[in-house]
């Protein structure tokens, strides 16, 4: 068919082409044309390597060749524009190739793929380059390991996620990186003069057009990390996990039954709604009337440590310390109409802070009143369980579990009512795993 | 009713039909070769006199079921570029609003009951709708493509069967392109594929696929016998398919030379031979047909570029004609 | 009211359609002068005449074929398959080509067809002509599946199919073609999507479809006795599901077996089970059972075939441990 002379000439890009359904790549063998040819349309401009054989691409129009920007032997992805045929010679309208990266705003690096620092962990948003397993120079594939970065849960291994040379570091060893600057520069061909520089120099080229993160795919979070966090396990109940129909569930809880109390009594399980009958009749526990000597001593579980998320950023943010943060959930599960005075006891520390009423954790402020609560958090320590006694004033006791945290309370049963001692539990464990609530 | 073509207007319709799915299927290859369609198709270039041969035999009212290799005949029916190539990219202002695509584009407004993914899919559609046709008393023919390799199908002896039973108005035409995906079909079909619709008692004719106008006088015939209650007929069209069975079918000389290619393309090409008939009888001069080809190079173009800008389906689509109303 | 079989009442939905549609036809085989061999169609060929009773070869995916092309070309087609497992036959056109042309076309060719054909076991008829594969045609969209129990549901659910404009795929319980039920002489239609509470209870719930729902029935009959009190629900359609119902139901009485003549695996048990326990769950006092038949070929020998279906005993049975609390399964 003739070009169409009535709608004007508009310059053709040559793409490689759709090859076969699994290539996404094809390698030019060899140009059958030169820049500046005249071709007509349904000329074979260049020869393909397909996973098959050689195939000839045409062109899609009568002009000259132009803006040839790859030659024999290069590997061109699917649908990038290899060449334009336009109306003159002369016309080099075409665009530069998209490089897929090249290290252009700093001469002295060298040209090639940058690999960036990659997303650790939602909290984190530095690095630490522990080491580096290969050199500048060396050759690299696509699943060698370049360097280890120390997470607050272990050593993560990153890989090249392409094949080539280490043309360049742009860390040391010991240096924190922030999530998303570059570390490395991965070129094609080996390198005349590779580079290493540190993290301080501040040379590092600004992101160039397509970084690749460390990694075989760019949507996917971190590579795999040296040792995977293991998922949250669901929390045992103290005495093990209870047997019961949906329905006895949510009928003991809404009737504030508590299954446990037929567990300790032996009653078989699984429980039903028929077995609620039998909780009814049990003799209660002392009865709220007489008030109690019995110490209280509750205890709480959280699926996870929500706080230890909540308090680098509630730090970098606000510019909360940690202990008023903690002495702020503390106070305000306590529920009182007026200031209340929380003591925080950590790693032998004492601090003690005013938590004035509402949900504003910057307004906790540092005083010498007496406690009303005193939160020990004995979290990063390898106690596990406590049960010290009551003391003159309620203690929330924060520790460790296997996955996530262990809350408790204890107070003299004239300090705090039953429904008090519940209800202030279950609020600070409630913000404990998930502090972000709070603030709402 | 068909008309018998004995005027200009007729036989340039008929070259301009061929060109159009000529062009359509060009620019559809094109889509695919840059990456821009998704999915795959299958291209009809080099069957056009069989698609436009028969369906200028037909009016909008006679229906036609289609395969997997529908685009020519979805074009010979009355088909718009624009609404195509939506449907192909996935469109919303496609002819199936995006959801059916290649193998399933279907346009009712003229009679075309739709592509069928399944080989051999629609033989039973088509047979059924001749069936509605004679029950309900009315005259419209329907025409059955299906390829070589659908004679393998179980399911067009069953309806062969019953059409020549109930002698209903359908029309049987086999595109025999000499292969089935990817081998000859010699070596799929036993025997003689003419002799399988005669076993039924029914009517069939061999024509070359590659002439228009044979194509076109043997349908108008039939059709017009089908009207009458003589039906079924069995058409058998030698043809042959330029590309691969699918777009992606590039690399295919381990089961088809490219010197066949050439042969035919060169030699037997149904849009070349009737240009140059077209000519010496002074239906048409050069000039005329090249202004005639660039202005529908240009229609194609246009409908390409709109139909890459035009919108996609909106989210709430996808589950909107699971069932009707 | 007056009685009368679920032939009759077939018969007669189909006689009264095809009066007020012209477009309305039969096809299958033997349906015309034999009636088919359950004697369902008898009559209907000596009042509308061979162009609309058409008896066709015996060429199933040929004959659903043809009935497609003529649904989507302005008729409305009724095919009788013969037995249920020759459903098996047609698959391609029933699912490929019916059941989504309307949404492959976006919304412009539609396929209104009806496709009459039946389930059952213990007739002796051994494995290729006892199944019950209704979850075989449920789980694909574009089909809709409706299963009547009795007379009267026949009736009402075939003169809706018919008006429908969708592939609809009926099971008839072939054992019950000469049960006899109230069915009233005026003309009725039963909506789909509607399911039918046949009797009220508090303590259980029993939902069962076609062949199951009299052994629901007779169920609850003898749980009443033992002092349990339960409900029976005839979903009447599985596609679409009247999921509200049943949800009332449980929710209602907390325990709920479902009760299916398709196999025990994979089936229609599983999808309506699930469904409870997705939305009723904090209702639940005991997990919801199926029963369905035994996952084997229908075996000929009657001492045999009679183990593999749900009877009146064994749902009784189950009842009584769900609603005392006792295990099905190990916790």
């Amino acid at each position: 068919m003739p070009h169409d002379e009535t709608s004007g000439f508009r310059p053709h890009d040559v793409t490689m082409p759709q090859l076969g359904m699994a290539q996404d790549a094809g390698k030019i063998v060899s140009w059958l044309k030169s820049p500046g040819d005249a071709v007509s349309r349904g000329d074979a401009l260049f020869e393909v390597e397909t996973d098959k054989a050689v195939m000839e691409v045409e062109s899609p129009a009568d002009g000259f060749l132009t803006g040839v920007s790859y030659g024999e032997g290069e590997d061109v992805p699917v649908g990038q524009v290899i060449a334009r045929i336009s109306d003159s010679a002369e016309d080099d309208g075409a665009p530069a190739p998209e490089p897929a990266a090249t290290g252009k705003a700093s001469d002295a690096l060298p040209e090639g793929h940058t690999v960036t620092m990659p997303q650790l962990g939602m909290a984190q948003d530095t690095g630490l380059l522990v080491n580096w397993l290969k050199a500048p120079g060396d050759e690299v594939a696509a699943d060698d390991i370049l360097f280890e970065v120390e997470t607050d849960k272990s050593t993560m291994e990153v890989e090249a996620g392409r094949k080539g040379f280490l043309a360049a570091t742009l860390a040391e060893a010991g240096e924190e990186v922030p999530v998303g600057d570059p570390v490395a520069i991965i070129s094609d061909a080996r390198p005349e003069a590779p580079v290493a520089r540190s993290a301080k120099d501040g040379g590092a080229p600004p992101a160039p057009a397509a970084p690749v993160p460390a990694g075989k795919d760019t949507t996917e979070a971190p590579a795999k990390p040296a040792a995977a966090a293991p998922a949250p396990k669901a929390p045992s109940a103290r005495g093990g996990r209870i047997l019961a129909s949906p329905k006895a569930r949510r009928l003991a809880l809404e009737q504030g039954l508590d299954l446990n109390r037929l567990a300790e009594a032996g009653h078989p399980q699984p429980f039903h709604v028929a077995d609620l009958e039998v909780l009814r009749t049990m003799p209660s526990p002392a009865p709220a009337s007489a008030p109690s000597e019995t110490p209280r001593r509750l205890t709480a579980t959280c699926a996870v440590d929500g706080l230890s998320a909540f308090v680098p950023w509630a730090a970098e943010t606000q510019g909360l310390a940690p202990d008023a943060i903690l002495a702020g959930l503390a106070g305000a599960s306590l529920g009182a109409d007026g200031s209340v005075t929380v003591v925080v006891e950590r790693l032998g520390l004492t601090r003690s802070f005013s938590v004035p009423p509402g949900r504003s954790l910057s307004a906790v402020a540092e005083t010498d009143d007496a406690p009303a609560l005193i939160v020990r958090d004995l979290r990063g320590t390898p106690i596990s369980t406590v049960a010290l006694g009551s003391e003159q004033t309620p203690v929330l006791t924060v520790t460790d579990a296997a996955a996530g945290l262990v809350i408790t309370l204890e107070c003299a049963a004239s300090a705090l009512d039953a429904t008090a001692a519940i209800r202030l539990l279950t609020e600070f464990a409630g913000r404990m795993e998930q502090p972000l609530r709070h603030l709402l | 009713m068909a008309k018998a073509k004995t005027n200009t207007e007729d036989y340039l319709r008929m070259y301009r039909q061929m060109v159009r799915i000529r062009t359509f299927e060009d620019n559809a290859n094109q889509l695919y070769l840059s990456a821009k369609m998704p999915g795959l198709t299958h291209m009809y270039s080099g069957e056009e006199a069989v698609a436009v041969g028969i369906c200028e035999a037909l009016t909008d009212d006679d229906r036609i079921t289609s395969t997997h290799r529908g685009h020519g005949h979805c074009v010979a029916k009355g088909a718009e570029f624009r609404e195509m190539f939506c449907e192909l990219l996935g469109k919303e202002e496609g002819y199936c609003r995006g959801k059916g695509g290649s193998m399933h584009i279907a346009d009712q407004s003229h009679g075309n009951l739709g592509a069928n993914a399944i080989v051999g899919g629609s033989m039973g559609i088509a047979t059924g709708s001749a069936l509605r046709a004679k029950l309900q008393g009315k005259d419209d023919v329907t025409v059955c493509f299906f390829g070589d390799g659908a004679t393998a199908q179980g399911l067009w002896y069953e309806v062969m069967n019953m059409a020549a039973l109930w002698n209903l108005p359908v029309i049987y035409a086999c595109e025999n392109n000499g292969y089935s995906e990817y081998t000859r079909t010699e070596e799929i079909a036993a025997g003689s594929i003419m002799a399988r619709a005669e076993a039924f008692g029914i009517e069939s004719h061999q024509v070359d696929g590659q002439d228009v106008m044979a194509v076109n006088d043997l349908t108008r015939k039939l059709v017009d016998r089908a009207r009458k209650g003589e039906g079924p007929f069995f058409m058998e069209l030698m043809t042959y398919r330029y590309h691969g069975h699918h777009v992606g079918d590039i690399n295919r000389e381990y089961y088809r030379s490219k010197d066949e290619e050439k042969d035919w393309k060169e030699n037997k090409d149904p849009i070349i031979r009737f240009r140059a008939w077209l000519v010496s009888e002074g239906i048409a001069t050069e000039e005329e047909i090249e202004a005639m080809n660039a202005e529908i190079e240009k229609d194609a173009t246009e409908a390409v570029a709109y139909a890459e800008k035009a919108p996609y389906p909106p989210a709430n689509e996808v589950d909107m004609h699971v069932y009707a109303d | 009211m007056r009685e009368i079989t679920l032939s009759q009442a077939v018969n007669e939905a189909l006689a009264e359609e095809m009066r007020r549609d012209e477009t309305v036809f039969i096809l299958g085989e033997d349906v015309a002068e034999a009636g088919t061999p359950f004697k369902v169609l008898s009559g209907l060929v000596e009042e509308f005449g061979t162009d609309r009773v058409l008896d066709t070869p015996i060429s199933e995916p040929g004959f659903v074929g043809i009935a497609v092309g003529a649904a989507m070309t302005g008729a409305r087609p009724v095919v009788d398959l013969m037995f249920g497992d020759f459903i098996y036959l047609v698959m391609d056109q029933l699912c490929n080509q019916a059941a989504k042309q309307h949404y492959m076309s976006g919304g412009k060719l539609t396929v209104p067809l009806v496709l009459r054909t039946n389930l059952g076991a213990t007739r002796r008829s051994a494995a290729q002509h006892s199944q019950s594969l209704q979850a075989l045609v449920a789980h694909i969209p574009g089909l809709k599946v409706a299963l009547p129990s009795s007379a009267y549901e026949a009736k009402g659910l075939m003169k809706t199919a018919i008006r429908d404009n969708n592939p609809v795929v009926i099971f008839e319980d072939k054992l019950m073609y000469q049960d006899k039920a109230p069915v009233p002489e005026e003309e009725y239609l039963i909506p789909f999507g509607v399911a039918n509470v046949k009797r009220e209870g508090r303590d259980i719930t029993l939902i069962a479809t076609s062949s199951m729902v009299q052994v629901a029935e007779k169920a609850a009959a003898m749980l009443e006795k033992e002092g349990i009190d339960a409900e029976v629900i005839d979903p009447r359609t599985i596609v679409p599901l009247d999921e509200a119902t049943l949800l009332d139901s449980v929710k209602k009485t907390s325990r709920a077996i479902v009760i299916d003549e398709g196999h025990q695996s994979y089936g229609v048990t599983a999808e309506i089970a699930s469904r409870l326990n997705e939305k009723a769950f904090y209702h639940l006092d005991a997990p919801v059972l199926r029963m369905g038949a035994m996952d084997v070929p229908v075996p000929f020998s009657p001492a045999l075939e009679d183990l593999t279906v749900p009877t009146p005993e064994a749902v009784v049975e189950n009842a009584r441990k769900l609603c005392a609390g006792e295990l099905i399964h190990a916790a």
